[in-house]
C-alpha cells in the first residue's frame, strides 16, 4: 500500500496529488454530512400575494401547532413545476402542500390515477362535509377521472371590463346589450380610424390572439370547450364549430371587429391606456390588475356581464386559477389537510385576498360578506366584488385533462387557419366559415384522439 | 536513455479514469437509457411500460412531428441560403485593404453573438411587435400606407425567425470567413491580377478555392445548429410555448421538449431525439463523403 501511494504521488506530482487528495476527502465529508431534517409543514407556491398572506398567518398556525411550524416557500412558476414533477416522478424532496396554477396541473394527471402525486381529496371533502361548501364548477380544473385533487383558490368569473369614458361619450347604453350581436352592433361607432390613415385605431373588443387561453373564455361560455367531464375530447362539437366560425369572422376578414393586444406586455398596457380597445374580457384576478398596472385609467373603467351567445344565454365564463393540494410525500397528511382548509376556507384570508387581488373566493359562506358591496372609485364606484360574486353560480365547468395544452394548441391552430381562410375568402358571416370550421375541428379532434389513444396509462381503471 | 523507471501499467488507465467515469455516467449511460426509453411509455422515470416500436410508428403518422420536421427543414435551408452568403459578403467588405475602422465593424457585427439567442429573441419580439414595434412604427412613419398592425411575427413566422437568426449568427460566421480571407496568399491574387483576371475572376478562381474548407465547416455548423433550433421560437412565441401560429414555428427540438418535459412522455421524446440524432449523423456522414476529395488532397 505504501509503495502504491508513493507511486501515485510520484506519477501525479505532489501538487496534483494534494489537490486530488483534498477533493476526495471533501467529497467523503460532504457525503457523510447528515441531511438537515425538514421540520414543520411546508408549502410551495408561485404567487407572491398568496405567499405574503400565508406568511402573515403563520404565527396563528404556529401557536396552534408549535411542533409543526409553517414554512412558506415562494418559487417561480417554471421552477415550481419542474420541482413538483421531479418529486412526483422521482421522489425528490417535496413539501406537504403545493399551490399550483391551472396551466401546470395537466401533466400531473397524465399517468395512472394511483400515481397522481397529490392526495385524492374526494373522500376527505365528503367526510368533513365540505364538498358543497365550494362552487362545483370551481372543482372541475382540479378533478381527474372523477376524483378531486385540489381545493380551488378562486372562482375566477369573467366579466367585460370596458372604457366607460369612451362608451358614455359615444352615447351608448350598455344596459341594452344582451348578446355579442347586440354588443358589436351598438359598439360599431367605436370601431374607429382616429388619424385618418385608413387603418383602425380603436376596436370595440380586444383579446390576445397569441394567448391560447383566451379562446377558452368564449368556447366554454357558449357551451363548447375542450373535454367532457370524463376527459373525452369535444373539439369538433357543434357548439365549438359555431363559436370558432364566429371568432374567425370577428378576428379576420372584411368584418373584423376585434383588436389584438398582448395584455401582459408593456406595449399592450400602453395600447390599453391609449384607448386602442374599448373592452377586454377580464377574470377576477385580471380585474385586480387594472388599478396596479393602469392607474391613469382610474374612473374610466367599468365592468359589465359578458354578452351572451344567444338571448337568455350565459353571461360569464372562467379563466385561469390556482389550487392547493396535499402531496403524497407529506409525513403529516392530516395536518396538511387541516392547513389547506385553514388557508382556503378562512373568511379572513378570503377578505384579504379579495382586497389584494380581487379574487373572489369559491367558498359559498363568504359570498355574503359586506366587503364585496364596497363601491370602488377606480371602477367608477361600482361594487366590483358583488358583480363578480353574482356571476359565480353561472360559471361553466372546465374539465381537466392531461391533454389540455394539446387541445388548446390544436383549437388555436384551427382558429389561425380559419382566420387565413376568412381573409382569403372575404367571409363576413359565421355561416360562411362554418364548413371550414367543421373540417378543421374534425381534423384537430382526430389528432387529439390519436394522442390520447396512445397513452396506455389513461386506459387504467379508476379505483 | 532515461534512468527513470517506466510508468506502471495501470498509469494510463488512472489518467483516463476521470474521463471514462464522466463519459460513462453522463454520456454512455444516458445514451443507452434514452435508447431503451424510446421503446417505453413513461409517466416520469418510475412508471414505465414497454410499448415496442409504438413510439416510432406513431411518430411517422404524427402531424405535429411532421410539421416540426417541415419547419426545421425550411429553417435550415433558409439559414444556409441566407446566412453563409451574407457572412461572406460582410467578410469581403471588412477584408478591403482601404477600409478604416475594421475592428469597430467587426465588433459591431460580432456583438449579437455575444449577447446570445435569448436576448436576440426578446429584442426581435419587441422590434416586430404590431403597432408599437420599432419596425412597424418606422415603416408607418415613412410610408403612411404601411399597416401599423402588420403581423411580422404572427403572419411571417419563418422570415421572422430567419431574420433573428441572421442577426444572431452572421457575425460569428463572418469572423471565421474574415480569418480565412486574410490567409489567402496575396502573391496568388497579385499573379492573377497581372495575368488580367478581373475582380470576379480573382474571387472565383483564387479566393473561393482557398476559403472553401472554412465554408465547408461553416455549412456543417450552420446545418447542425439550425436542426437544433429551439430558443429563438421559444422566446418569440412564448405564449404558445414555441409553437407559433398554426404550429408554424414548431421545431423538432421544441416538440421534443414539449413532449418530454411538458407532457411527461419521456419515451416519445426519446424516440424524437433518436430520429434527430440519426438525421444529424447522416448529415455529418454526407458531409464527410462530399469532402473526401479535400481530405485526400490535404
Amino acid at each position: 500500500m505504501k509503495s502504491f501511494f508513493a507511486g501515485f504521488v510520484r506519477t501525479l506530482s505532489p501538487g496534483i496529488a494534494l489537490v486530488l487528495g483534498l477533493g476526495i476527502i471533501s467529497a467523503v465529508i460532504v457525503a457523510l454530512l447528515p441531511l438537515q431534517p425538514r421540520g414543520g409543514i411546508q408549502i410551495w407556491l408561485g404567487d407572491g400575494n398568496h405567499a405574503n398572506l400565508y406568511r402573515a398567518l403563520a404565527p396563528e398556525w404556529n401557536s396552534r401547532h408549535p411542533d409543526l411550524p409553517l414554512t412558506v416557500s415562494l418559487i417561480s412558476g417554471p421552477a415550481l413545476q419542474s420541482r413538483m414533477l421531479s418529486g412526483f416522478y422521482s421522489g425528490t424532496p417535496l413539501p406537504d402542500l403545493i399551490e399550483v396554477e391551472r396551466g401546470q396541473i395537466g401533466q400531473v394527471f397524465a399517468g395512472p390515477l394511483k400515481d397522481v402525486g397529490f392526495v385524492d381529496l374526494t373522500d376527505l371533502l365528503a367526510r368533513d362535509g365540505l364538498k358543497d361548501e365550494i362552487d362545483p364548477a370551481s372543482y372541475s380544473p382540479w378533478t381527474s377521472r372523477g376524483r378531486i385533487f385540489g381545493l380551488p383558490r378562486g372562482a375566477h368569473p369573467v366579466m367585460l371590463a370596458y372604457r366607460s369614458d369612451l362608451v358614455e361619450a359615444a352615447g351608448i347604453d350598455v344596459r341594452r346589450i344582451e348578446t355579442w350581436d347586440d354588443y358589436f352592433r351598438l359598439m360599431r361607432p367605436l370601431l374607429q380610424d382616429l388619424d385618418g390613415d385608413g387603418y383602425i385605431d380603436r376596436y370595440p373588443l380586444t383579446i390576445s390572439l397569441t394567448n391560447a387561453s383566451f379562446s377558452e373564455i368564449f368556447l366554454i361560455q357558449g357551451g363548447g370547450g375542450y373535454f367532457d367531464g370524463m376527459g373525452n375530447p369535444l373539439l369538433n362539437s357543434d357548439a365549438n364549430v359555431r363559436i370558432v366560425a364566429r371568432l374567425a369572422t370577428w378576428y379576420a376578414g372584411p368584418g373584423r371587429v376585434i383588436g389584438d393586444i398582448n395584455m401582459y406586455t408593456g406595449a399592450g398596457l400602453r395600447l390599453l391606456r391609449e384607448g386602442y380597445a374599448v373592452a377586454i374580457p377580464s377574470a377576477d384576478w385580471y380585474v385586480g390588475n387594472y388599478p396596479v398596472t393602469l392607474p391613469s385609467l382610474a374612473g374610466k373603467i367599468k365592468l359589465m356581464p359578458l354578452p351572451a351567445w344567444e338571448r337568455g344565454g350565459r353571461r360569464t365564463s372562467a379563466n385561469g386559477g390556482t389550487m392547493i393540494g396535499v402531496t403524497k410525500a407529506s409525513k403529516h397528511p392530516e395536518i396538511a389537510w387541516e392547513l389547506a382548509k385553514f388557508l382556503y376556507f378562512s373568511p379572513v384570508i378570503a377578505r384579504q385576498l379579495y382586497d389584494l387581488t380581487h379574487i373572489v373566493s369559491p367558498v359559498k359562506s363568504t359570498w355574503s360578506a359586506s366587503y364585496y358591496d364596497r363601491p370602488e372609485p377606480y371602477f367608477c364606484g361600482q361594487p366590483v366584488g358583488r358583480l363578480l360574486q353574482r356571476a359565480i353560480p353561472d360559471i361553466p365547468p372546465r374539465p381537466s385533462s392531461p391533454y389540455l395544452s394539446s387541445a388548446v394548441q390544436l383549437v388555436n391552430s384551427v382558429i389561425t387557419q380559419l382566420m387565413a381562410i376568412t381573409d382569403r375568402q372575404g367571409y363576413v358571416r359565421p355561416e360562411q366559415a362554418a364548413g371550414d370550421a367543421r373540417r378543421l375541428l374534425d381534423e384537430a379532434q382526430h389528432t387529439l384522439l390519436d394522442q390520447i389513444h396512445r397513452n396506455v396509462f389513461q386506459a387504467s381503471p379508476s379505483p | 536513455m532515461s534512468s527513470r523507471r517506466p510508468h506502471p501499467a495501470w498509469a494510463p488507465w488512472l489518467f483516463l479514469a476521470p474521463f471514462l467515469l464522466f463519459f460513462a455516467a453522463f454520456g454512455a449511460w444516458p445514451l443507452v437509457r434514452s435508447f431503451v426509453l424510446a421503446f417505453e411509455q413513461t409517466f416520469g422515470p418510475r412508471t414505465t411500460v414497454y410499448v415496442g416500436t409504438l413510439n416510432f410508428r406513431f411518430l411517422f403518422h404524427d402531424p405535429l412531428f411532421w410539421a416540426a420536421v417541415r419547419n426545421t427543414t425550411v429553417f435550415t435551408i433558409g439559414t444556409l441560403v441566407v446566412q453563409v452568403p451574407v457572412a461572406l459578403a460582410l467578410a469581403l467588405l471588412l477584408n478591403r485593404p482601404d477600409l478604416r475602422g475594421r475592428s469597430l465593424f467587426r465588433l459591431i457585427f460580432f456583438s449579437p453573438t455575444i449577447v446570445g439567442s435569448i436576448f436576440v429573441g426578446v429584442i426581435f419580439s419587441l422590434l416586430l411587435e404590431k403597432r408599437t414595434g420599432l419596425v412597424n412604427t418606422l415603416l408607418h412613419a415613412a410610408f403612411h400606407s404601411w399597416n401599423p398592425d402588420f403581423p411580422w411575427v404572427d403572419g411571417f413566422v419563418m422570415p421572422s425567425l430567419l431574420m433573428a437568426s441572421l442577426w444572431l449568427s452572421v457575425g460569428f460566421n463572418m469572423s471565421y470567413l474574415l480569418a480565412a480571407l486574410q490567409n489567402v496568399p496575396a502573391d496568388q491574387l497579385d499573379a492573377a491580377a497581372i495575368d488580367g483576371a478581373n475582380a470576379w475572376q480573382r474571387f472565383r478562381h483564387v479566393t473561393l478555392p482557398a476559403i472553401q474548407p472554412v465554408i465547408g465547416i461553416l455549412v456543417l455548423l450552420t446545418v447542425v445548429g439550425a436542426l437544433q433550433l429551439f430558443d429563438l421560437p421559444f422566446i418569440l412565441y412564448a405564449d404558445s410555448f414555441g409553437n407559433g401560429p398554426n404550429n408554424a414555428a414548431l421545431s423538432i427540438v421544441t416538440y421534443l421538449y414539449q413532449t418530454g418535459f411538458r407532457s411527461g412522455d419521456l419515451g416519445y421524446a426519446s424516440a424524437i431525439g433518436w430520429i434527430l440524432t440519426i438525421a444529424l449523423v447522416l448529415i455529418a456522414l454526407g458531409y464527410r463523403w462530399l469532402t473526401r476529395g479535400e481530405d485526400a488532397a490535404a
